[in-house]
């Protein structure tokens, strides 16, 4: 879709569902995206919208429960269907992964130093007092003071922003080629968002590293991603260059999404926030058609909205959206909608 | 870290005098060690005797006191039933239960870690529905039924059924006149498998229970994430803090066994501190009852002090608070 | 807002943009609205999938009936005994056989079994309201009643069991009722502490500030808001209650401490039968402790799927 060459990562017609009570619950229905080399990828969506679960997938890490179909290439070698044997080479070494909540991220029992070793150890044979330093410079590369102390300390010795870091560090131990970042900065204050996001950003800059950055938070992905996947109800709505999505999204969902945005480069209007109506759909008992139908202020009901399933339409160059409507929103930006509320 | 161990052992201390005073009130309350000299018809004024040599009029806080005093000094009175040092009988008992409990420990240990391991990572695999089928026929049998069923099973039936001169496993005893390894272990079988079977039951239940829990956290997730192999994510992070709380439970376990092999010893015949506790309380010998039930206290107040610094030594988060 | 064909535009949910900014998929196995359920009708649909306690909870009522019904149901009247019969194996005549004074094994194991189910329930409901009502106190009253119920606990939890209440039957006595009382002397402690804590969160809770402020009473705040938020721990612990009650009193009949003649547990059964281990009479040793077996197991198994169905962060069995 964009960039040149050979993509380093391709998700195809990704389709994750756990079993459950009342049926399958679709996580990820239909997701395609690739991620190419030195590139930022930012991938929004709420709650639910199988964010975490295309992530995990990525790696072989989901449960045994999930039913996994699709095709996730690697350099053009399929990872999906493959014995965890032959994805631990891969894992920590060619594709990182920093979860967001730390805390329950790292072992409480190990030493953060030790937990970082390990990282470099079950991928290279190397000296322990070559890997003391490795660790030490790594925690030092993450910003974190006073390294060679901190590496003989438990992770609950840490302060949230420090223990994100310290995921870093370990994300980074042996120089992956894609880093998937989920909810980096979810779990931190405003201050420490700031530190973490300010790593991610030396990490693109210092080295070769592609970030697949997950978020809910549109100004995260503002910041740092060049390109932008909106997944709404397990499915890509819209893919576009960071900023034409900003600028003009081709999206109903994007739309709200940004109309939703607190904006702090111009007076507060009056009255409250624009608000999405409704509710995230059910993954158990998706809506017909357009997932989004139901909330969507373009819909053409019934048909086609709330009937067929949009395809993708490109409606620009590395811009596409999944929407029967794509025509009738061009031209409208987050303020229209924002602006007309009753 | 030595302030808190000082502090639980501090804690302790009150809970052991407390409990030994109720002890030894309710002991008295229930024993009079004058009942042998009525029996035998002695005459009022001998047995008012015995009482002022006994201290039995003084008020029962100062009768306390002067027991505790002697009882922490090492004299812990002699034997209504056997006319012999209390603290001389106790610990020839301790030392035959302690035997009984290192080995049922050891085996139920090694037994339920391993079968809680497997179980969590083989859940719902027939092997796990069968240990846990096991389990819980483990929990539900009676120790003492047990018992009897496995001397009539493994004892005397087979030297019925083979016309044997000898059982193959004895089950009178921990020793026969004639000694020796094999004979000692001939006599051990039976009460460490009764004991074994219950043992087993729980620990590995809850093996599995803690070893299922950890397996699905988050940081086995990222150690998978960093591609550390299958073995060493279970056994260097999932068994490793799956062992926290299954060792402190086992401690708390084997300080409850000290006084808690009545039946078992009792079945078997072992001469320890069950036995002790059953013969002294057919015999009515309060001076043995007193001081078995504060030994008995004491053990299980040490072990949980001892379950609390293994928690604090093997999860560094307990260690600063 | 853009009007769509003429339909209403539907108020906007209170969730607004709150929506996109706390916790992100962690839990998205229940995330993207499943259709919620009142807990009751959860409780139901987990229990019944649960069949293993279904069939417990049949056993259980089974073995309630025929042993209380024992005068209907038992093959012999209570006292009947064949003295020329003697001891002799199961048969079509005494399916499990009769004892040395020749009473039939069978009868007697049902009216063994009420005095064993008869303790196991009363201890199971005597600890309990012993519990409740114990905890809810502390958990009122806080302070000094608080700290002194948590000292006491402590210090039943240092004693040995088996051994405090072999001593106290020898010396309150041995009756069933005395056994009763006994054994939830030792059996309120759990209960009480599960009360006492969620007395403690509930109580910070505004709407019982608000009941208080209307009038209500402590025992009714009780009954109206803690009670039903612990019913799942109580009722579970109530019924292991049982098994443990029976098997503690079968434990001590088996030492002589349970139950005296002429009134017969099955653990003074086993106690019986204890001397004909190797014989051709070891038959009468099987029968009662298969009887504690399958009671246990079949509590146990309630227990645990009670706790199931209770517990909706448990997984299905």
């Amino acid at each position: 879709m964009s960039g040149g060459g050979a993509p380093l990562l391709t998700i195809e017609d990704l389709h994750v569902d756990f079993p459950t009570d009342d049926g399958p619950l679709h996580a990820v229905d239909g997701l395609s995206v690739d991620i190419h080399d030195n590139e930022v990828l930012g991938i929004v969506g709420e709650s639910g919208s199988g964010k975490t679960v295309a992530a995990l997938a990525i790696l072989g890490l989901l449960p045994k429960r999930a039913r996994i179909q699709g095709s996730v290439r690697w350099r053009g070698t399929e990872l999906l269907g493959r014995p965890e044997r032959d994805l631990e080479p891969l894992r920590g070494e060619e594709i990182a992964i920093v979860f967001q909540d730390a805390l329950a991220a790292l072992n409480p029992v190990m030493t953060v130093g030790r937990q970082i070793a390990e990282a470099i150890q079950v991928h290279h044979r190397i000296e322990t007092a070559e890997r003391a330093r490795r660790v030490v410079a790594l925690l030092d590369l993450v910003g974190i003071p006073d390294p060679t102390t901190r590496a003989d300390q438990y992770p609950h010795e840490f302060s949230g922003g420090m223990r994100q870091r310290a995921m870093l560090a370990m994300a980074l131990a042996n120089d992956p080629a894609l880093l998937i970042a989920d909810e980096p900065t979810t779990a931190l204050d405003v201050t420490l968002q700031a530190q973490v996001l300010d790593v991610l950003e030396r990490i693109r800059d210092r080295t070769g590293t592609s970030i697949l950055l997950i978020t809910h938070d549109l100004g995260v992905v503002a910041g740092l991603a060049e390109r932008v996947l909106v997944l709404y109800a397990g499915r890509a709505v819209e893919e576009a260059p960071v900023d034409e999505l900003f600028a003009a999204p081709r999206h109903p969902y994007t739309l709200g999404l940004l109309a939703s945005l607190p904006r702090l480069d111009r007076p507060p209007r009056q009255g409250p926030r624009f608000r999405i109506p409704g509710q995230p759909p059910s993954l158990v008992r998706r809506p017909a058609g357009c997932a989004f139908h139901p909330r969507c202020a373009f819909a053409a009901l019934p048909t086609p909205c709330a009937t067929e399933r949009p395809d993708d339409v490109d409606v620009g160059p590395n811009h596409r959206a999944a929407c029967h409507r794509v025509d009738a929103l061009a031209g409208i930006t987050p303020d229209d909608l924002a602006a007309e509320r009753p | 870290m030595l302030s808190y161990v000082g502090r639980r052992v501090l804690y302790s201390i009150p809970v052991i005098l407390v409990a030994s005073f109720l002890t030894f009130a309710f002991v008295r309350a229930t024993f009079d060690p004058t009942a042998k000299l009525r029996q035998s018809r002695t005459a009022a004024s001998a047995i008012r005797e015995e009482r002022q040599h006994l201290g039995l009029n003084e008020p029962l806080v100062e009768q306390y006191g002067t027991w505790l005093g002697r009882f922490v000094r090492g004299d812990w009175g002699t034997s209504e039933r056997t006319h012999e040092a209390v603290s001389a009988q106790i610990g020839r008992a301790l030392w035959n239960t302690t035997q009984l409990i290192v080995w049922s420990v050891l085996l139920s240990a090694m037994a339920a870690v391993a079968i809680g391991v497997y179980s969590a990572l083989r859940q719902y695999s027939v092997l796990d529905y069968t240990f846990t089928g096991l389990s819980f026929l483990g929990l539900a049998l009676p120790a003492f039924w047990f018992g009897l069923i496995a001397i009539e099973f493994l004892a005397v039936g087979p030297k019925q059924w083979f016309h044997l001169s000898q059982p193959p496993l004895f089950f009178v005893g921990l020793h026969s006149t004639s000694g020796g390894v094999v004979d000692y272990l001939r006599h051990l079988v039976l009460p460490v498998l009764t004991l074994t079977v219950g043992i087993v039951a729980g620990w590995s239940r809850f093996q599995r229970a803690s070893m299922l829990d950890i397996m699905s956290s988050d940081y086995i997730r990222t150690a998978r994430a960093k591609g550390v192999p299958r073995r060493r994510v279970v056994l260097r992070h999932g068994l490793r803090n799956a062992l926290v709380p299954l060792v402190t439970v086992m401690a708390l376990d084997i300080g409850a066994l000290f006084g808690g092999l009545i039946i078992t010893e009792k079945i078997f015949s072992v001469p320890g501190m069950g036995k002790l506790f059953f013969d002294s309380l057919l015999a009515g010998d309060a001076t043995t009852l007193t001081a078995w039930l504060v030994v008995t206290a004491a053990f299980i107040v040490a072990f949980n002090l001892l379950a609390d610094l293994a928690y604090s030594w093997l999860d560094p988060r307990v260690r600063v608070a | 807002m853009r009007p769509r064909d003429g339909t209403p535009i539907p108020e906007p949910e209170p969730i607004g943009p709150s929506h996109l900014l706390p916790p992100a998929d962690v839990g998205f196995a229940t995330a993207g609205g499943v259709t919620s359920r009142s807990p009751w009708e959860l409780f139901r649909r987990r229990f019944r999938r649960h069949r293993l306690a279904l069939v417990s909870l049949g056993v259980l009522i089974g073995l309630c009936i025929v042993c209380f019904g024992a005068p209907f149901f038992a093959p012999y009247a209570r006292d009947h005994q064949d003295l020329t019969l003697g001891a002799v194996g199961p048969s079509w005549h005494h399916w499990f056989g009769t004892d040395e004074l020749g009473r039939d094994e069978l009868t007697r194991l049902l009216y063994a079994g009420q005095i064993s189910l008869e303790i196991g329930l009363a201890v199971a409901a005597l600890s309990t309201l012993v519990g409740v009502v114990i905890g809810a106190i502390a958990g009122f009253v806080g302070k000094a009643t608080d700290q002194m119920l948590m000292r006491v606990t402590d210090l039943f939890l240092v004693l040995p069991a088996l051994a405090v209440l072999a001593l106290a039957l020898e010396k309150f006595g041995h009756d069933s009722f005395t056994i009763i009382w006994v054994l939830a002397a030792l059996f309120w402690m759990y209960v009480a502490r599960v009360v006492r804590a969620q007395v403690l969160v509930i109580r910070e809770q505004e709407f019982v500030e608000a009941a208080r402020a209307s009038g209500a009473t402590g025992p009714w705040i009780v009954v109206r808001h803690v009670l039903p938020n612990c019913v799942g721990p109580i009722v579970v612990n109530a019924t292991l209650a049982v098994a443990a009650a029976i098997v503690a009193e079968s434990s001590l009949s088996f030492l002589g401490f349970g139950v005296q003649l002429p009134a017969t547990s099955w653990g003074r059964m086993i106690s019986d039968a204890e001397g004909y281990v190797g014989t051709s009479h070891a038959y009468l040793l099987y029968f009662p402790g298969l009887a504690i077996l399958l009671t246990v197991l079949a509590v146990n198994f309630l227990g645990d799927g009670l706790r199931d169905a209770f517990d909706p962060t448990s997984e299905p069995a």
